[in-house]
């Protein structure tokens, strides 16, 4: 039941981060965000999905469309039940990580969205919540 | 799309390597091993990456291409990447990306002038 602009996609593959690009490439376009903001919102994406896969395994990515007082954006959110994050603050410097990665995915993710939130619980799980609203 | 094929060719003593529009992290991975395998094999001095369909650089893509970068300098070689779309530049600076020591080009024809034109080193050193 997923349509170009809502739908759920689960990740558990390295090739899943390619598809989920697509995905949301798809959304934006349908949304009507420009070129380069389709292409910071794929990148974002394709960021917060590979945390995922590399972090906890497997988790589902979520799209849709909300509204807020007349303008347009595009919601993304990457829900996981991995190891959590101990420290968001932490995990939002630039330059941090506790993997193999440039500890880019989470701040970069940040600059190339409009809005962020996460809430993370050690044991638990993870869930990050961006969104990017569409110029006028 | 797993796995993508990646063609390596040797042209006036440099590697070409054209990057796929939208490569999965494997794709990405066996490119670097085609690429130092080439440089050993072909006795290349330089290699361009045609990174001009490029849709998405995200973190692990610049890390593979810093390291590749690194890896051809320590086999003696250069490497120049070439064609980064507009947009994706506007988004790897965001993003907070480098790609260590690349040369770049605007597209494939200079990235080929700079290699074959002789030795000096571009920015990043």
């Amino acid at each position: 039941m997923n349509e170009p602009m809502q739908g759920e996609f689960t990740i558990a593959t390295e090739g899943d981060i390619v598809t989920a690009r697509r995905l949301v490439r798809e959304a934006a376009v349908a949304i009507g965000f420009g070129f380069v903001d389709v292409t910071r919102i794929v990148t974002a994406a394709s960021e917060l999905t590979r945390n995922i896969y590399h972090y906890a395994g497997s988790g589902v990515m979520r799209w849709n469309v909300v509204s807020d007082g007349g303008r347009e954006g595009l919601e993304l959110v990457f829900e996981d039940h991995g190891p959590g994050i101990a420290d968001v603050d932490k995990a939002m410097e630039p330059g941090f990580s506790t993997g193999k990665g440039l500890g880019l995915g989470l701040p970069g993710a940040r600059r190339l969205m409009d809005e962020m939130t996460i809430k993370s619980k050690v044991g638990v799980g993870t869930t990050v919540r961006v969104q990017k609203w569409v110029k006028k | 799309m797993a796995g993508e094929s990646i063609s390596v060719m040797k042209i006036r003593g440099l590697l070409l390597v054209t990057v796929p529009p939208d490569p999965d992290d494997l794709t990405i991975s066996s490119l670097q091993e085609k690429v130092l395998d080439a440089m050993e094999r072909t006795q290349a001095r330089g290699l361009v990456l045609d990174i001009s369909t490029v849709q998405t650089l995200d973190s692990f893509f610049a890390r593979t291409v810093a390291e590749t970068v690194q890896m051809v300098s320590l086999m003696g070689g250069r490497t120049v990447l070439a064609g980064m779309q507009a947009n994706v530049a506007v988004t790897a600076t965001q993003l907070g990306l480098t790609l260590g020591r690349a040369e770049t080009a605007l597209d494939v024809d200079r990235a080929f002038d700079r290699l074959l034109a002789g030795p000096t080193r571009g920015p990043g050193k």
